[in-house]
């Protein structure tokens, strides 16, 4: 009995060394992720990337890591000290373009013909991760700027969606008439929310045609239709569009501008694509709901744009071990649309909207057909050049903070707005002659 | 290493691990700063010295020549206001009898509040729908319906009575503590001159407790400076720069413009200007002065 038991213990601590041997043999890559445990952020990635990815094979083990705070802050120390995770992420472009600068990130342009992911990836998302030829990032989320408005509201008053800036301005007052505000909105504790407006106005007014000359250097951002957007918007500002004056525009947050559209405090709410999970706020009360693409805001109007935006990015780090182990983690990804629709879903399509090539078949019944309508509408619209662009996108670091930044001192009545884009025209020739400039792919 | 004596060694050698610690994680950090003040890193890529070219950009800045204003109007209100309220709370807390660890208590409470919760409490009051300007509103005093923190004439003003407002709390404590330490039989005596309440505070405790004072006048002063957390929560700045500080411009320039060199050279100056301060009341303490 005693052998026999000897025999057991010793085969125990056998199976389990092969075991723990084989789980030390697999590759180990980590990723660094910012954490949002609240929102279910850090359980649905763990659930659908980590877990997903490390039971879909054998031979490499992936571990998210959370980092609390200003994960940008932690990625950038680590990779200074040459040491940080295998897959690097980060909030945007700008962040992409100082690490390629850096050397800090390898480039994905081998693995990118190894596995085909410029056939996966949006063209326009696909480029926003090339610099000097070479892909070093891939899209990790994408946004646009949208209407969202209260349908039911809407029909009791018999309001119809502005279609140019004649019907834009009488909504607005019809609206105001009414004692509501015609948006909400506010830029309490994200002050980058002004860069939001600007832009709108940049590509419903100027139009995206005429900006993109101006990021390529084609035009001057002190050229009249500049002006008239920011003087437009200016001046729609402190008519009280949003939230009923730029002091309530300062003070009111996502709390506050959420409240107001679910309570029928303002009739449209004017934000990014993330607003669908305030919109949805909506879902169990009496009233109904609608988004469409911003109007032009031209006396003639015309057809619809959507700004392009990408919000997060994932990369290989220049330092990594194993950087085709963390390449194979990467597409494993991009092949999963599944996985992914999943996972954005799980996060109500504010977060990880991959920008790939999706279908109204990829979608299943359950999801919320506005929400199925966006995308499909999205893509289409998108797909027919029908594109503008975000500042936090496309704009270099200073230019894009000066935006939104000193758009307040226009709105104090400090300087003028030709003042304002004479800064900003300053702030793109300096990053042009820095080499600073964000990709950005011939119209 | 001779002339030390055993006594010293073993001071020095107690002192070692501390100064290893300081030298790691506050001397060399610093130095490099200062370094980095006289190039054009951006917190990435190379690093190209650059001279002075730093300097000469600041001191033609107009958001950075707004927040020394502000650093300097800040540091006036928080040697004013506080310090005076404080002194009056304190000089009559002393002769406070009972519950007086209570107000000391109440008193001292926002100080160890975080600051994320004071302000989010005085966001909230100074919200112009939902805080007091809601309330003046309905009660018909339109002039007091407004957000100071978001109007650019008030936003200043309303941050450093936030800031103010938990600071003060501090100062009335470390003002009680030294005026227990007062000789008891100079208000006794000065009870016997006939003198008034004023007269007491002027003569006896006043002077008892000027080292304290000096003391707190000058970390106000120092402490002015790198005021930040406050701004950067109720107002990040703004309205258009009304309440821009120079730590939050600091801030801005080295995270968000990512112009690493350039805000290296705020905080070279912001290290400069302390240097200054400590050497000018080092030299009053050379001349005699009690601080």
């Amino acid at each position: 009995m005693r052998v026999i038991s000897k025999s057991i213990f010793y085969g125990i601590i056998t199976t389990s060394f092969l075991f723990s041997t084989v789980a030390v043999s697999k590759t180990q890559i980590s990723w660094w992720n910012y954490s949002n445990e609240g929102s279910g952020l850090n359980a649905a990635l763990t659930q659908y990337i980590q877990d997903g990815f490390n039971s879909s094979q054998s031979e490499i083990e992936l571990e998210i890591i959370f980092k609390e705070g200003e994960y940008n802050e932690a990625t950038r120390t680590a990779l200074l000290a040459g040491v940080g995770p295998d897959i690097v992420s980060s909030s945007g472009a700008t962040y992409v373009a100082k690490y390629v600068e850096g050397g800090f990130l390898k480039s994905l342009e081998g693995y990118a013909e190894k596995f085909g992911w410029s056939d996966k990836i949006l063209p326009w998302a696909y480029n926003t991760g090339v610099f000097s030829d070479e892909l070093y990032s891939l899209p990790k989320n994408y946004e646009s700027m949208l209407y969202f408005y209260n349908k039911t509201l809407f029909e009791e008053n018999g309001w119809s969606l502005p279609t140019n800036l004649a019907e834009y301005e009488a909504l607005a007052a019809k609206i105001q008439e009414k004692g509501l505000y015609p948006f909400a909105y506010g830029s309490s504790g994200w002050q980058m929310t002004h860069e939001h407006l600007a832009g709108n106005y940049l590509n419903t007014v100027a139009g995206p045609d005429n900006v993109y000359k101006a990021m390529v250097g084609e035009k001057e951002w002190t050229d009249p239709e500049f002006v008239e957007s920011l003087e437009l918007l200016k001046k729609h500002m402190l008519a009280g569009y949003w939230s009923g004056s730029l002091e309530n525009y300062y003070a009111v947050g996502w709390d506050d501008f959420s409240a107001q559209f679910q309570n029928r405090e303002a009739a449209m709410l004017q934000i990014g694509s993330w607003g669908f999970e305030i919109a949805t706020g909506l879902d169990g009360k009496s009233d109904d709901w609608g988004w469409a693409p911003l109007p032009i805001l031209t006396e003639e109007g015309g057809e619809p744009n959507y700004q392009l935006s990408v919000g997060g990015t994932l990369s290989i780090n220049a330092a990594s071990k194993n950087p085709d182990a963390a390449a194979e983690v990467l597409n494993w990804i991009l092949t999963n649309k599944d996985t992914i629709i999943e996972l954005t879903k799980s996060r109500n399509f504010g977060e990880w909207l991959m920008p790939l090539y999706y279908e109204e078949a990829d979608f299943a019944g359950d999801i919320e057909p506005k929400l199925r309508d966006y995308l499909v509408d999205f893509s289409e619209r998108t797909g027919n050049g029908n594109y503008g662009y975000t500042t936090w996108t496309y704009y270099p670091p200073e230019a894009g903070t000066h935006i939104w930044k000193d758009m307040e001192v226009v709105w104090a009545g400090d300087i003028s707005v030709e003042e304002f884009l004479v800064e900003q025209q300053k702030l793109w020739e300096k990053a042009r002659k820095n080499n600073e400039l964000l990709p950005i792919a011939a119209r | 290493m001779k002339n030390l004596s055993n006594k010293e060694m073993t001071s020095w050698l107690f002192l070692a691990p501390v100064l290893f610690i300081h030298l790691l994680v506050v001397a060399i950090p610093s130095l490099s700063s200062l370094a980095l003040c006289f190039t054009d890193w951006n917190g990435f890529g190379k690093i190209n010295f650059v001279g002075f070219e730093n300097f000469l950009e600041l001191f033609d800045d107009r958001v950075f020549k707004k927040a020394i204003i502000h650093n300097l109007i800040w540091t006036v209100l928080f040697l004013t206001v506080p310090i005076a309220l404080a002194l009056l709370a304190a000089f009559l807390l002393t002769g406070v009898k009972r519950f007086q660890m209570f107000y000391r208590f109440v008193f001292f409470f926002p100080y160890i509040l975080a600051s994320i919760v004071n302000c989010l409490i005085w966001k909230y009051l100074f919200h112009p729908i939902h805080g007091l300007a809601a309330f003046f509103k309905d009660i018909g005093w339109e002039s007091l319906a407004t957000s100071p923190l978001t109007t650019k004439e008030t936003s200043l003003y309303a941050v450093a009575f936030v800031d103010g407002w938990h600071f003060w709390g501090f100062l009335v404590v470390i003002y009680i503590t030294a005026m227990y330490q007062v000789d008891e039989s100079l208000y006794e005596a000065a009870d016997i001159e006939g003198a008034s309440k004023w007269q007491t505070f002027r003569f006896v405790t006043f002077p008892s407790i000027r080292p304290m004072f000096l003391f707190s006048f000058l970390i106000i002063i120092i402490w002015s400076v790198p005021a930040f957390d406050y701004v950067y929560i109720l107002t990040s700045g703004g309205p258009a720069y009304s309440s821009e500080v120079v730590a939050n411009f600091m801030y801005f320039e080295a995270f968000r413009n990512m112009n690493v060199g350039y805000a290296s050279a705020v905080g070279a100056l912001m290290f400069v200007y302390v240097f200054t301060i400590l050497g000018f009341f080092w030299t009053l303490r050379k001349l005699g002065w009690e601080i």
